[in-house]
């Protein structure tokens, strides 16, 4: 579906107001004010069943907002929201009983173990106990906790924790899993576990989750919703926001004797030349890497790499809010 | 049953964090032995008694107000009635009284004027109260005599009576330590309930189905097991040191049990109005210790002056102090408590509700 569609859908179905049946989440016009600050501003946005859906954004945009609202955890000052087509405001227990939530802060209960942490989340989601000890324990070998199912969890390393926050928002099997910054604080190889685990999930839930890292949403998203301000500023997979959005291309240059006349000499030719350190930016609408190193050669400077700069998600924000993401 | 589950966990987070446990039981047993060494051999220097004026003349009159309090070791109250201040003796409240009888006033001032004439003056004590029968019997006759301006004949009835009470140290410090044990309860009830909102684990179960008073219940049934654990603890521990338990154990249990379900209201209320565990703690200690100093949990009440009296009157545990040690060490009965017990029903209820609408609101969406 293009963006264009997939907005007037939603434009259609927030003028019915009611819920369509292919969406696991949608949100009409969707508000919370705290006094005059307005966190999250007239949000509408459907979240297909099955899809992996990135939120994503500064700190301070309204992310966590907008999860609280869907978890019932804060009542929409303006607006609803419907999951699996039951109304926030209405009926929240039943919501409730529909996700898995994974708080942004990994809040355990410090001195149980990972087991007995599970087997709460189970039975307050109304499991039978026996079957609360079955899901646990599979969940455990799952994540890699077996080993330390019978430690208190205030032992535990960050990583594991956040293995476990994920556990247990996956222990009533729930439809829709909501994943409120998942990899947060994590070293580079913890993160890449959980990322890989939240993959392998893709499909079989529907999943909605918050981000402020570029390269999660790039890695694991099938749409991702820039969100700035309360507001949704941008909508699409991936690969869509960054062709519809970013225009130009950037090369990247690496050498020696990158002397002013080059820059001058190519600044005649291209519209953003820079060079930092040494090394060269050079970005236009149409580039061709031959004749850029060919007019360098020409210039006297001697190339030692150039390659093109993958755009990231990173540069569309940047276009969009005119701010960077990490500021 | 999600309240179980609740109640299990909040256990578990408990009694596995030692630190915690140490704080409720060490605490209080460590005040517990060093007030019982401290005062020991501290006896309160002045004897609260009683005075029943049945001859109602000015003369027994001036007696009361002027003649006995002259001596510096007695503080004297007025009673109606014999029966009634035999009721104070009972209860420790006061520890002999004075009844005047009729014919009183005549009989001295037939004597001043030089015309012979017989003195009476029952005077009623516990007889296991040694320092009574000797001292104040003497102190009596001496002020007679002197109001009077005679030598003789002056006859001073002495009547022991068997209130059974023999009041040791352990058998006065006990009861109150309970108390102090369930003041305690207020930054626990706090502490464990704050931890919790703080570090955001009551947001991450409130995204589960699960209701508002389902929480409340799984916190309070496991800090009234606490408090449970607490009270038979300390009474074990009282009963070890020697402690005489004449009362109704039950009904003295009944008054912690209230006063233990005031504390962990109270507890709620500012787990709902701390925004952290370090705001919380020190907020809660704040009041609890003097709150416990003015209860009487560790000293007698009658040595503080009146205002303090009157302020801890506001709160329930002074109530719960003089109510269980006139349970416990004196055998007194159900009529015998029975306004503080109104009281502390009153405080435990209030408390309790006013905790649950204040807690209950942080939850609420």
């Amino acid at each position: 579906m293009s963006d264009q569609a997939v907005r007037n859908l939603e434009n259609s179905a927030a003028e019915a107001q009611r819920p369509g049946p292919a969406c696991a989440v949608q949100t009409f016009n969707l508000t919370r004010a705290f006094g005059r600050l307005v966190a999250v501003d007239g949000i509408s946005l459907s979240i297909k069943k099955g899809e992996l859906f990135a939120l994503l954004g500064p700190n301070g945009a309204g992310k966590t907002t907008v999860i609280s609202l869907l978890c019932c955890l804060l009542k929409p000052t303006g607006g609803t929201a419907y999951v699996l087509g039951h109304d926030i405001t209405k009926e929240p227990y039943e919501v409730k009983k529909l996700i898995g939530v994974s708080p942004q802060e990994t809040t355990l209960s410090e001195r149980l173990n990972p087991l007995e942490n599970l087997e709460l989340i189970a039975r307050l989601h109304d499991l039978p106990k026996a079957k609360a000890h079955q899901w646990s324990c599979l969940l455990l070998e799952t994540m890699g906790l077996s080993e330390r199912a019978r430690d208190q969890v205030r032992n535990f390393s960050g990583g594991m924790k956040r293995r476990l926050s994920l556990a247990m928002a996956l222990i009533a099997d729930p439809q829709i899993l909501i994943l409120d910054e998942p990899s947060l604080g994590l070293d580079p190889q913890a993160r890449r576990a959980v990322w890989e685990y939240i993959e392998h999930l893709k499909g079989e839930k529907t999943i909605l989750l918050t981000t402020h890292y570029m390269e999660e949403a790039d890695y694991l998203s099938d749409r991702v919703g820039i969100i700035d301000q309360g507001r949704i500023v941008s909508l699409g997979s991936p690969s869509e926001l960054k062709t519809r959005l970013l225009d130009t291309h950037t090369i990247l240059v690496k050498g020696w004797n990158l002397t002013q006349n080059v820059i001058a000499s190519l600044q005649q030719r291209y519209q953003g030349v820079k060079l930092e350190g040494n090394t060269l930016t050079v970005s236009d609408r149409h580039l061709d890497l031959h004749e850029l190193i060919e007019q360098l050669r020409r210039d006297g400077a001697s190339v030692r790499s150039a390659y093109f700069k993958e755009s990231t998600l990173e540069d569309v924000f940047i276009k969009i809010t005119g701010k960077e993401l990490r500021a | 049953m999600r309240f179980w589950q609740l109640f299990l966990r909040n256990l578990k987070e408990t009694y596995r964090d030692q630190l915690a446990l140490g704080f409720l039981l060490a605490f209080p047993l460590l005040f517990m032995l060093v007030f019982g060494v401290a005062l020991g051999a501290n006896e309160a220097p002045s004897y609260r008694i009683a005075a029943v004026d049945d001859d109602a003349s000015p003369i027994s009159a001036s007696f009361i107000t002027e003649g006995l309090p002259q001596a510096l070791t007695l503080e004297v109250e007025l009673a109606s009635s014999a029966a009634d201040a035999l009721a104070s003796l009972k209860l420790g409240d006061i520890r002999a009284f004075v009844v005047i009888p009729p014919g009183f006033g005549e009989a001295v001032v037939a004597i001043r004027s030089g015309t012979p004439a017989n003195l009476n003056l029952d005077l009623t004590y516990d007889e296991s109260d040694l320092a009574v029968s000797g001292e104040i019997v003497q102190t009596v006759r001496a002020i007679l005599g002197e109001f009077a301006a005679i030598e003789s004949p002056i006859t001073v009835n002495a009547h022991p009576v068997n209130t059974q009470a023999k009041i040791t140290q352990i058998d006065f410090i006990a009861p109150g330590i309970i108390i102090f044990g369930l003041l305690i309860m207020i930054p626990t009830s706090a502490r464990i309930m704050t931890r919790d909102k703080e570090n955001g684990y009551l947001r991450r179960l409130l995204t589960t189905p699960t209701h508002p008073w389902e929480f409340i219940l799984g916190y309070s049934l496991c800090l009234l097991l606490i408090a449970v654990i607490q009270i038979i603890f300390f009474l074990l521990i009282g009963w070890l040191f020697g402690m005489d338990i004449l009362g109704n154990l039950a009904l003295a249990f009944g008054v912690y049990v209230l006063a233990a379900i005031a504390s962990i209201g109270l507890g709620m209320v500012v787990a709902a109005l701390a925004k952290s565990q370090t705001q919380a703690e020190p907020l809660t200690w704040l009041f609890t210790m003097p709150l416990a100093i003015i209860s009487g949990v560790w000293f007698s009440l009658g040595s503080m002056p009146s205002y303090i009296r009157a302020i801890s009157q506001i709160f329930p545990y002074a109530h719960a102090v003089e109510a269980t040690r006139a349970i416990l060490l004196r055998g007194a009965g159900f009529t015998a408590v029975g306004s503080d017990l109104v009281f502390l029903v009153a405080w435990a209820v209030g408390a309790i509700l006013l905790g649950i609408f204040m807690f209950g609101r942080t939850m609420r969406a």
